[in-house]
């Protein structure tokens, strides 16, 4: 009798190194971004860094949260609306108050906005209706919250919290290290969770093959809520960079359902399968850090901001053209 | 494996697993009506019955997949009331369910982990299967099915359960891969833990199993002990009434001057297929036979116009055929019954929609229904006899009655060549005769059929010709007659073009 084996291609690393093709070719792109943004503008230096870094920093933090929802089988319409909500209620309680109690404040709107998400999970799970539907119903619930807490542009927070996210208490400066570990703890965060907790396992598990997953033994249900607490958790997180970024609050429903959107857009430039299952954070950074970078790029070689929207869409239907071709071609081969 | 099983001593045990009036129904269909089930330690039990006797619902209810509506479920005394697979394998009941339970986007590593296993128990278990130790870095999703259900076994084995169920497992493996679970199997009941076995092979379940408790239409109708019994009563007792003698099909000699259908030449595709020739004519049905990964599924692949092939042509009634799709292929008259029911199927639409999908094909029926639809679709019905209680959604059907609804189709639209690939796979004896009789008619009829079958067995019953496929290449043919299952299985291991 002879033993069943698995076809073996090519050595662990090469093969380590191909599951990852993507993610890598995303942050070749970043790099590739970044050197020309460098190129382009005359001084390049601390100063620009550190203003690309921060100005990151929301869609990053969106991006992961979604990332993390569709990687369990979901996908999360409201996760802008909730960045929103957060950054109001930041703005309206933390105005004038001391560093220790807006960072108190803040770590009570990440929780806030984790366990509010976590019960719009229930809801889908329970309910048994799409995802796409109570998300999309939900965004109008948070940027109506929003509004109803900050009419109008205002609030603020302390000197000490904006530095936590900018690396300066005005907002601007050239120190990056503070913005450079608020993107790093994150992605590694979620990467450690989703590929080397066993719950995070069970969220790549219940959106790739959910029935599966089940009798297998996992439990999909809470796997698609703590999914869902975790966009939650981002999604606050990202309201608070925004108010230490701009040191004010503003609730315009646009400015969330753009960033919704956009985050849709870095998870699947990220390499995250929008049918579950597939990708992990780390690509997804780096798409969030392109397409932040590629609106600077475009107006700095001229080209008006209508048109650079335009630009904009094209590329990453472009990028993932080649990919599926790419894909198709490997598959026709094998 | 020794040929004698010693006698399972008759103070073995006592009942370990045990049911009492279970019911579960499913909208108008009632799955299970009620059932008593028990299992004692240290036995090999079979569960048997007709494709929609309700044992993969009986399985899933013991398995805590669903809870019964009614009844009760008791292991070692203790009820049972658990809802979820997890607390199932908490009570000491681990489960091989009929599809792989493995996601296919994780690691085999990163599956095991997910599930809590004990990976080095698990391992443990590679040595006993045959399983290489070197899959775990591999994604599920490139290993192949028998490797998925060593895994599936493998974890079951390492959670140490009192009861472990087997629900088709058996199904998808080469044999010498089924005489390693075979002795496994033993080796839990030797060791006082019970089996529940799942098999439609009734020769592997008179050889290994100690009891069987037979179901029919949500009733255990008997219980018995399987040596003592012959095949033929076994079939007796699941459908409860003599079936009809298996007729072997006299196949009219088809005319050598019968117009060829189907005809392939030289065809080559990577490194699966390499220079296969076969033409099939009007009338005849020609069977194809293989060992698991001899490249079959991939000729299939070629032959419906799934993929085209890096080299040789296919010629449809003489006229060459270049699909790019099987739309192609199935315009020309020649369509696809694949392995996967599910595949062909659309498991959420009723079984009217999905006998009529390939209408939708037609330009002229883009803005309205084609009258001829509804008339052939009841034809279809009629003449397969589907089962049509649960006809508003396919999945719900048993898979004999889904796969009767795969063969449907092309009957309610038409076709002049099928192709089927082991249509009758995991499927009961009743509806496998009746898929037989069938394909007799439709090569009557003058259709031509090619017929993938991994039961020997089927050839002489069905077959005009056959040819057996080793290393992606057409090692032997012959003629059905004269094709006894020795030489098939001789040519299938390659051994005759090796000496």
């Amino acid at each position: 009798m002879t033993a069943l084996v698995a076809p073996r291609t090519a050595g662990a690393l090469v093969t380590r190194l191909r599951s990852e093709a993507w993610t890598i070719g995303v942050w070749l792109l970043l790099v590739a971004v970044v050197a020309w943004y460098a190129v382009l503008i005359p001084q390049f230096g601390a100063f620009q860094v550190s203003s690309i870094l921060k100005n990151s920093l929301p869609l990053v933090f969106l991006a992961i949260g979604q990332a993390v929802i569709v990687i369990a089988g979901g996908i999360d319409l409201s996760i802008g609306a909730m960045m929103l909500l957060s950054s109001a209620v930041a703005a309206r309680t933390m105005e004038g108050r001391s560093f220790g109690t807006t960072l108190a404040i803040g770590l009570a709107i990440v929780l806030g906005a984790a366990l509010l998400d976590a019960l719009v999970g229930s809801v889908i799970d329970v309910s048994g209706v799409p995802d796409i539907v109570v998300t999309l119903a939900m965004s109008f619930v948070w940027s109506g919250a929003a509004l109803l807490v900050l009419p109008s542009p205002g609030g603020g927070t302390s000197p000490g919290f904006r530095w936590l996210f900018t690396g300066s208490e005005s907002g601007i400066g050239d120190v990056f290290l503070p913005s450079l570990v608020a993107i790093v703890v994150p992605t590694l965060a979620a990467l450690w969770f989703l590929r080397r907790t066993r719950l995070g396992l069970s969220l790549h598990a219940t959106g790739s093959d959910r029935v599966a997953a089940y009798l297998a033994g996992v439990d999909t249900r809470r796997a698609r809520i703590v999914s869902y607490a975790a966009g939650g958790a981002l999604a606050g997180l990202a309201g608070l960079a925004t108010i230490a970024i701009t040191g004010t609050g503003d609730a315009r429903a646009s400015l969330g359902s753009q960033l919704t959107l956009r985050s849709v857009a870095a998870v699947v430039l990220g390499g995250v399968a929008l049918t579950g299952g597939i990708g992990s954070a780390v690509g997804v950074v780096a798409a969030a850090m392109v397409l932040v970078l590629v609106m600077p790029v475009l107006s700095t070689i001229g080209i008006d901001p209508n048109t650079a929207q335009v630009v904009q869409g094209s590329l990453i239907a472009l990028v993932m053209m080649v990919a599926g071709l790419a894909e198709w071609r490997r598959r026709r081969r094998a | 494996m020794s040929t004698s099983m010693p006698g399972r001593p008759a103070s073995a045990g006592g009942a370990l697993l045990e049911t009492r009036g279970v019911g579960k129904r499913f909208g108008a269909v009632e799955a299970l009506r009620s059932v008593d089930l028990t299992v004692r330690a240290g036995e090999v039990h079979a569960l048997l019955g007709a494709n929609g006797a309700g044992k993969s619902t009986l399985v899933k209810s013991l398995s805590g997949v669903f809870a019964p509506d009614s009844g009760t479920i008791s292991v070692m005394g203790a009820s049972f009331a658990v809802d979820s697979p997890a607390g199932a394998m908490a009570a000491g009941i681990a489960t091989v369910f009929q599809d792989p339970a493995l996601i296919p986007d994780l690691t085999v590593e990163q599956n095991l982990r997910l599930t809590g296993a004990d990976l080095a128990a698990v391992e443990r278990w590679y040595g006993e299967l045959g399983v290489d130790p070197a899959v775990r870095r591999e994604l599920v999703r490139v290993l192949p099915l028998e490797v998925l259900r060593m895994l599936d076994l493998a974890r079951a084995l390492a959670l140490d359960p009192r009861v472990l169920l087997l629900d088709e497992l058996t199904a998808a493996l080469p044999a010498d891969q089924a005489e390693r679970v075979f002795a496994v199997m033993r080796d839990r009941a030797e060791q006082g833990g019970a089996v529940v076995f799942i098999s439609h092979r009734l020769a592997e379940v008179r050889r290994l199993c100690d009891r069987a408790t037979v179901l029919r239409d949500g009733v255990d109708v008997a219980r018995l002990a399987p040596r003592e019994v012959t095949e033929h009563e076994l079939v007796e007792t699941m459908l409860g009434r003599r079936p009809e003698p298996v007729r072997i099909a006299a196949a009219a000699v088809v005319e050598a001057d019968a117009p060829v259908a189907l005809e392939a030449r030289g065809l080559a595709s990577g490194t699966v297929i390499s220079d296969v020739s076969l033409e099939v004519r009007r009338g005849e049905i020609l069977g194809v036979v293989a060992l698991e990964g001899q490249g079959q599924e991939r000729l299939f692949e070629l032959l419906s116009g799934e993929r085209r092939p890096d080299a040789g042509e296919l010629l449809v009634d003489g006229q060459p055929l270049r699909a790019r799709a099987p739309y192609d292929a199935i315009r020309r008259g020649v369509v696809l019954v694949p392995s996967d029911r599910l595949m062909a199927l659309l498991p959420q639409r009723s079984v009217h929609e999905n006998l009529v999908t390939p209408f939708y094909l037609r330009v002229r029926s883009w803005f309205r229904l084609d009258p001829r639809e509804r008339p052939r679709a009841a034809e279809s019905i009629e003449r397969l006899a589907i089962d049509t209680r649960a006809q508003g959604q396919v999945r719900r059907l048993s898979g004999g009655n889904q796969q009767k609804v795969v063969l449907g189709r092309w009957l309610a639209t038409g076709f002049r060549t099928l192709l089927c690939f082991d249509p009758t796979r995991g499927i009961d004896l009743d509806t496998k005769q009746q898929i037989y009789r069938l394909l007799r008619e439709l090569a009557a009829d003058g259709a031509a059929i090619v017929l993938y079958t991994s039961e020997l067995q089927e050839v002489r019953l069905v077959c005009d010709r056959v040819l057996v496929l080793y290393g992606g290449r057409i090692v032997a043919q012959a003629s059905a007659e004269s094709a006894t299952e020795d030489w098939m299985l001789r040519e299938a291991h390659g051994l005759e073009g090796a000496a």
